[in-house]
């Protein structure tokens, strides 16, 4: 936490070292993220370098984040994540086609097939959900850091982790009890 | 009962994180088990043990490109407790101009006379009804005399002086409801003169050994007394002066 803010405080006097470390400590965590949302390498690569260079632009413009580094580039990283979805007009599978074929899930060979449903799957979310659901599992954050990084209680991030893996369940092919 | 089921959830879902089987964990919470199950099987799909990572050379060249972008950033460092103080010093001699310390003094020269006025009006208001020994009293008799000063003709002066000691009877008369004791004076005829007991205005004023007596004041002449006037109503001379 100390370190976050005196890295902060070298940000806001355009330290290069800084800002390099900036870069190096948290590329591959807001890529994480990112890519979680999209499911998309090269987007969320290019996006995630925009968090950074935006964070530049900030500097130039005199408007360094202030209190939190790393809530500032989620912040940013969101909604870029959030516009991409959002006008990026896509063709992608149905749910439905991409399970039409498989064969039983009991084999331990078809796991990884579950991957891409379950990408698919995660865009039916609610924005907030997606978030909670990137910052937990993509992340490993836990309740209280994601309640911190999205401003809500840990109640309402655990209500909103629950009712995502609900939907998700819904959206998966039947489990094997087995 | 739902808050209940998110936390055991979540309880849940650390366990998974930290590599125990699921069947182990639901073997833990029977009671919730089924509807556990497809929660904590979404759970195991999302936890990818292979996250895709940016190709390195990608990751490069977005790094070099940031780093242009950076060295492009103007410095800006903190400035030193001298450059600090030298800037104050700058804009205090800015603020040292003749015009602009003349406005300042004239500005605050006139708002603090207009706040003296307004403070001295509203008192004297408040003063007006006070009677000797209160605290406000001696600013009524400040304003009184303040009038007797003002350049008026002589009937007009006279017409003051004569409510002003109208005013003092008065004074007398409510100090004298309140049981207070008070130093006053006021104007009035010598109505009877004993050796120590004259009548002044139909009040009867004593006159101690070390009274002072100004002029020779005969019954009928108009006197102006200082003295005191005790709890009992009593009122001892100190000075009476012929007017």
């Amino acid at each position: 936490m100390n370190d976050e803010l005196s890295l902060l405080e070298r940000i806001q006097q355009h330290d290069q070292e800084a800002l390099t470390e900036v870069y190096d400590l948290y590329f591959d965590q807001i890529y994480r993220y990112i890519y979680f949302r999209l499911h998309e390498t090269d987007a969320a690569a290019d996006l995630t370098s925009e968090v950074f260079l935006a964070l530049v632009v900030a500097l130039k413009a005199d408007k360094p984040p202030r209190t939190s580094l790393v809530g500032w580039l989620y912040t940013v990283a969101r909604n870029l994540a959030a516009d991409y979805i959002k006008h990026k007009s896509r063709t992608v599978p149905l749910v439905d086609e991409l399970i039409a074929d498989d064969p039983p899930l009991s084999d331990q060979a078809h796991w990884t097939q579950l991957i891409p449903i379950m990408k698919q799957s995660l865009r039916k979310l609610t924005e907030e959900q997606q978030d909670v659901i990137a910052l937990r599992f993509g992340q490993g954050l836990s309740l209280a850091e994601t309640a911190n990084l999205l401003k809500k209680s840990i109640g309402a991030i655990k209500a909103s982790q629950h009712r995502a893996l609900a939907s998700l369940a819904r959206l998966m092919p039947e489990v094997d009890n087995e | 009962m739902n808050e209940q089921f998110e936390s055991i959830l979540d309880e849940c879902i650390s366990a998974l994180q930290a590599g125990i089987p699921l069947e182990e964990i639901l073997a833990e919470v029977p009671d919730y088990a089924t509807e556990l199950r497809p929660l904590l099987y979404a759970a195991m799909v999302l936890a990818d043990p292979n996250p895709v990572l940016v190709p390195t050379e990608l990751k490069t060249a977005l790094r070099s490109e940031y780093l242009k972008q950076v060295s492009t950033l103007p410095d800006t460092k903190r400035p030193t407790l001298n450059e600090k103080a030298q800037a104050i010093y700058h804009i205090i001699r800015r603020r040292l101009t003749y015009k602009i310390v003349l406005n300042d003094l004239i500005t605050i020269t006139v708002t603090a006379i207009l706040t003296l006025t307004m403070a001295t009006l509203i008192l004297m208001v408040v003063a007006k009804d006070s009677i000797p020994g209160d605290l406000l009293y001696s600013l009524k008799r400040l304003s009184e005399n303040v009038q007797l000063l003002l350049p008026l003709n002589e009937s007009r002066q006279k017409e003051l002086q004569q409510t002003f000691n109208e005013q003092r009877l008065t004074e007398i008369e409510q100090l004298m409801q309140q049981n207070r004791v008070a130093v006053v004076e006021f104007s009035g005829v010598l109505e009877r003169k004993g050796e120590k007991l004259w009548i002044i205005e139909g009040y009867a004023v004593l006159l101690p050994e070390n009274v002072t007596i100004e002029g020779q004041p005969q019954e009928g002449n108009l006197v102006h007394v200082m003295g005191l006037l005790r709890a009992n109503h009593t009122l001892v001379a100190d000075t009476i002066s012929t007017k």
